[in-house]
C-alpha cells in the first residue's frame, strides 16, 4: 500500500513538474517576443515619424516641422512624442514634449551620434527611444517615444500571465493526479484481486484488462491467464477428491455391511468368512485407489512421463503373454501383431499399462469362440495401437461415456470390474498428447484405438 | 536373527512385529528416528525396517547416517507414497527394498526373508523340494512322486517361486511382479487363472493338494492340509 502511493505520487509531481516547466518556458518565450517585438514598434515608429520630419525640415525649414508637429498634437490621432530641433551650436530650435517625459533627462541626451538610444528615465521605471539626425546645415532632429505604453500592455500582459501561470500549474498538479491515478487503476484492480484471492482463497475472480496496448495490459492478460490454469487446476484437484470420495463410498458401505453382518451372525465361521471378505475388498479398495490417483495425476498434468522410444512389437507381445491364459480359459482367441521396427516416444510401463486394460476389457466382454486382435501400425497422425474384439459391442450412445469413470454400459453389468481401466487408458494417452477413440467392429464387437503422436 | 522396527504408529509396528517374531525374529522396535538410529548403530540387526514419516528424525535421513557410519544392515523402507519417485529417493538414500502402505504381512517377510539371505550370502540351492514334490532348477525338470510334471514356462516360474517360500502365503502383487514383472493390477485376475493352471497339474492327478488359496491374502505351498 504504501509502495503503490509512493509511486503514485512520485508520477504526479513528475507529470506536474513537467507540464508546469514547459508551459512557464512557453509563456516566458511568449512575453520577451511580445515585449522585443513592442520595442521594436516603438523603434520603427520613432525612426519613420524623425524621417518624416527631417524631410519637411529639408523642404520648408524650421517652420515646416514645427507646423507638421503641431498638426499633429490638434488632430491628436497618434500618442505624442518628443520631438527636438537644435541648432549647430546644439541650442535647443524647438521643444516639444507630453507632461509625462519630465522623468526623462532630455538635456543630457547624446547629439552626436546619428541613430536610436535607449534613455533611462530618472526613475527607471522606463526608456526613452530617441532616433537622432544631423541634417545637413548642422541642425540635429531628435524624435523620442516612451516605452511607457508598451509597459503598461506588458504589465497587463503579466498579470494575465500570472494568472495563466497558476492556472497551469492547477492544471499541471490536477492532470498530474489524474494521470497517475488512471495509469494506477490496473494496479490497483490487480491489487484489489490478489488481496481479495489472498483474503477468500477464491481464485474466481479476473483483474479487467486495459485496452491500452501496453506493459499493463500484457500484465493484467497474464496474471488472468495465470488465473485461469490455477483454477482449472484447482477444479480438477477438486473434482478429483470428490471423485474419489465418491467412488470410494460404495466398497466402504460393502465392507462395512460384511463387518455388521459377521457381528450380528456371533458364529466363528462366519467371522472368518467375513474376515476374508474384508481383506479381499480392502485389497480392491486399494487398487482403486491407485488407480484413481494415477488417473488424477494424469488427468491435472501432475504425472511424470519417462519418456523413451518405446518399441511396440515386444510390448505388444508382452501384454498378449499377460492375458494368453486368460483368453485361453474364456476359449477367447488372443492374436497381437505388430511391425518390427515401430517405434513410438512414450512411458513404456504407461504405455504397457495403457495397452493391458484395453486387452483385458476387450477379453472380458469378448464371448467363448470370439477374437482379440491387437494390432499397430503408423500414419499420419502417429502410431495406431488397435484392440478390436468381437464382444457384445457398445451402443452408439455410449461410445463416449465408457472413458468416464466409473461408467459401466448396460450389457458390461454382469461382468465384474471397477469401471476405471478405460479412463486411465484415456487418461495416460491424453498424459501422451495422444486420443483413444472406440467403434464399431464391422460384424458386431468393438475396435479401441490409441493414437500417439510421433513428435 | 534380529529384526529393528523403526515404525512411529503402534498398531503397525506390533502388527509387524508379532508376525516376525512368529517367523523365528527377535524383534526390537523404535518409535522415533533418533531412537531407531540410536540402536541401530548400538546393536547388531540382520534387518531393518524403516518408515519414511517418523518423528524427529525421518526415516530417509536414518539410513543416511546409518550408511554415513559405515553399518550395512539390510533395510526396508515402509512408505504410504507410491511414487516411483519416492522410491527411487529411497533407494538412494541406502535402503535396499521398498515397500508402500497398505501392505500384505506376507508381502513384507518374504522380502525381509529375501533381504536377509543377500546379505548372509547363502549359496543358491539347484534342487528345491516340498514334501513329495521337487524342482531341479537346472533341468527345470518337476517331479511329484517320482512322476513328471509337464509345466509351461510360467507355471514353472510360479512353482518356483512358491518352493523358494514354503509354507509362505504369497499374494498376488507379489506373484504378478515375479512371474510377469508387472508392478500394476491387470484387472482381470491373470493370477488366479495361472494359479489354477497349475493347481490343475500339480494337484488334481495326486489325493493330497500341495496349493492352497488363503482368502484374500493369497496362495501358499505346503505339505500338509
Amino acid at each position: 500500500m504504501t509502495i503503490r502511493r509512493a509511486i503514485g505520487l512520485r508520477l504526479a509531481l513528475w507529470y506536474a513538474g513537467v507540464f508546469i516547466t514547459s508551459s512557464i518556458v512557453l509563456v516566458a518565450l511568449t512575453y520577451a517576443l511580445l515585449a522585443a517585438s513592442l520595442r521594436q514598434r516603438d523603434q520603427q515608429i520613432v525612426a519613420s515619424t524623425l524621417r518624416d520630419y527631417a524631410a519637411r525640415y529639408d523642404a520648408g525649414g524650421l517652420p515646416a516641422v514645427i507646423s507638421a508637429v503641431e498638426l499633429e498634437q490638434r488632430t491628436g490621432s497618434r500618442e505624442q512624442l518628443f520631438v527636438r530641433v537644435l541648432g549647430p551650436g546644439r541650442d535647443a530650435l524647438f521643444l516639444t514634449m507630453p507632461r509625462a517625459y519630465a522623468r526623462f533627462d532630455v538635456d543630457g541626451l547624446e547629439t552626436d551620434a546619428d541613430g536610436i538610444r535607449a534613455e533611462p528615465a530618472r526613475d527607471r521605471t522606463a526608456v526613452l527611444e530617441v532616433a537622432t539626425a544631423r541634417l545637413p546645415d548642422g541642425t540635429v532632429l531628435q524624435v523620442g517615444k516612451s516605452s511607457d505604453n508598451r509597459e503598461q500592455l506588458l504589465e497587463r500582459f503579466r498579470r494575465v500571465m500570472l494568472i495563466v501561470s497558476g492556472l497551469i500549474i492547477l492544471a499541471g498538479l490536477a492532470g498530474g493526479a489524474v494521470v497517475t491515478h488512471s495509469t494506477l487503476q490496473p494496479l490497483r484492480a490487480l491489487a484489489s484481486v490478489v488481496t481479495r484471492i489472498a483474503a477468500t482463497g477464491r481464485t474466481d475472480a479476473r483483474v479487467p484488462v486495459p485496452e491500452t496496448n501496453d506493459a499493463m495490459e500484457d500484465l493484467s492478460r497474464s496474471f488472468n491467464t495465470m488465473l485461469d490454469r490455477i483454477d482449472a487446476l484447482m477444479t480438477a484437484m477438486r473434482d478429483s477428491f470428490d471423485n474419489v470420495a465418491h467412488d470410494l463410498r460404495t466398497p466402504m458401505t460393502r465392507l462395512r455391511g460384511l463387518a455388521e453382518r459377521a457381528l450380528a451372525d456371533g458364529s466363528p465361521a462366519a467371522a472368518r468368512e467375513a474376515l476374508a471378505d474384508c481383506l479381499e475388498e480392502a485389497e480392491r479398495m486399494q487398487a482403486m485407489l491407485d488407480t484413481l490417483m494415477d488417473i488424477s495425476e494424469a488427468e491435472t498434468g501432475a504425472l511424470r512421463l519417462a519418456v523413451t522410444d518405446v518399441a511396440i512389437a515386444p510390448l505388444v507381445e508382452e501384454v498378449r503373454a499377460l492375458y494368453e491364459d486368460v483368453a485361453d480359459d474364456k476359449a477367447v482367441q488372443l492374436e497381437a501383431q505388430a511391425p518390427p521396427d515401430l517405434t513410438v516416444p512414450a512411458d513404456r510401463d504407461r504405455l504397457r499399462q495403457a495397452l493391458a486394460n484395453l486387452v483385458d476389457n476387450a477379453v472380458k466382454y469378448t464371448p467363448a469362440g470370439g477374437r482379440v486382435t491387437v494390432t499397430a501400425d503408423r500414419d499420419n497422425e502417429g502410431v495406431a495401437i488397435r484392440v478390436a474384439d468381437t464382444g457384445v459391442g457398445i451402443a452408439p450412445g455410449d461410445r463416449e461415456r465408457v472413458f468416464d469413470r466409473l461408467y459401466r454400459g448396460d450389457r458390461s453389468r454382469s461382468e465384474r470390474g471397477l469401471g476405471l481401466g478405460l479412463s486411465l487408458v484415456r487418461a495416460y494417452v491424453h498424459a501422451h498428447h495422444g486420443r483413444v477413440t472406440v467403434e464399431d467392429n464391422g460384424g458386431g464387437g468393438s475396435v479401441f484405438t490409441m493414437w500417439l503422436p510421433q513428435e | 536373527m534380529r529384526a529393528l522396527i523403526v515404525e512411529d504408529d503402534p498398531t503397525i509396528a506390533d502388527f509387524v512385529a508379532k508376525g516376525l517374531r512368529e517367523a523365528g525374529f527377535v524383534v526390537e522396535v523404535a518409535r522415533d528416528g533418533d531412537r531407531g538410529l540410536q540402536r541401530a548403530v548400538s546393536e547388531p540387526f540382520d534387518v531393518a525396517i524403516v518408515d519414511v514419516m517418523l518423528p524427529g528424525r525421518d526415516g530417509l535421513s536414518l539410513i543416511d547416517a546409518l550408511r554415513g557410519r559405515g553399518i550395512r544392515t539390510p533395510v526396508l523402507i515402509l512408505s504410504a507414497k507410491r511414487s516411483v519417485d519416492d522410491r527411487v529417493r529411497g533407494l538412494q538414500a541406502g535402503g535396499d527394498d521398498y515397500l508402500t502402505k497398505p501392505f500384505a504381512f506376507a508381502e513384507l517377510l518374504a522380502r525381509v526373508q529375501a533381504l536377509v539371505r543377500r546379505a548372509s550370502g547363502a549359496a543358491e540351492p539347484t534342487r528345491l523340494t516340498v514334501g513329495d514334490l521337487t524342482l531341479d532348477l537346472l533341468s527345470r525338470e518337476v517331479e511329484r512322486r517320482g512322476q513328471r510334471l509337464d509345466l509351461r514356462p510360467r507355471e514353472f516360474s510360479l512353482l518356483e517361486y512358491l518352493m523358494r517360500h514354503p509354507g509362505r502365503v504369497l499374494s498376488k502383487t507379489m506373484i504378478l511382479s515375479h512371474v510377469w514383472g508387472y508392478s500394476f493390477d491387470p484387472g482381470t485376475n491373470v493370477v488366479d487363472v495361472l494359479v489354477s493352471r497349475l493347481r490343475e497339474k500339480l494337484d488334481r492327478p495326486f489325493d493330497t493338494p500341495l496349493l492352497h488359496t488363503v482368502r484374500g491374502v493369497g496362495y501358499v505351498l505346503r505339505p500338509e492340509p
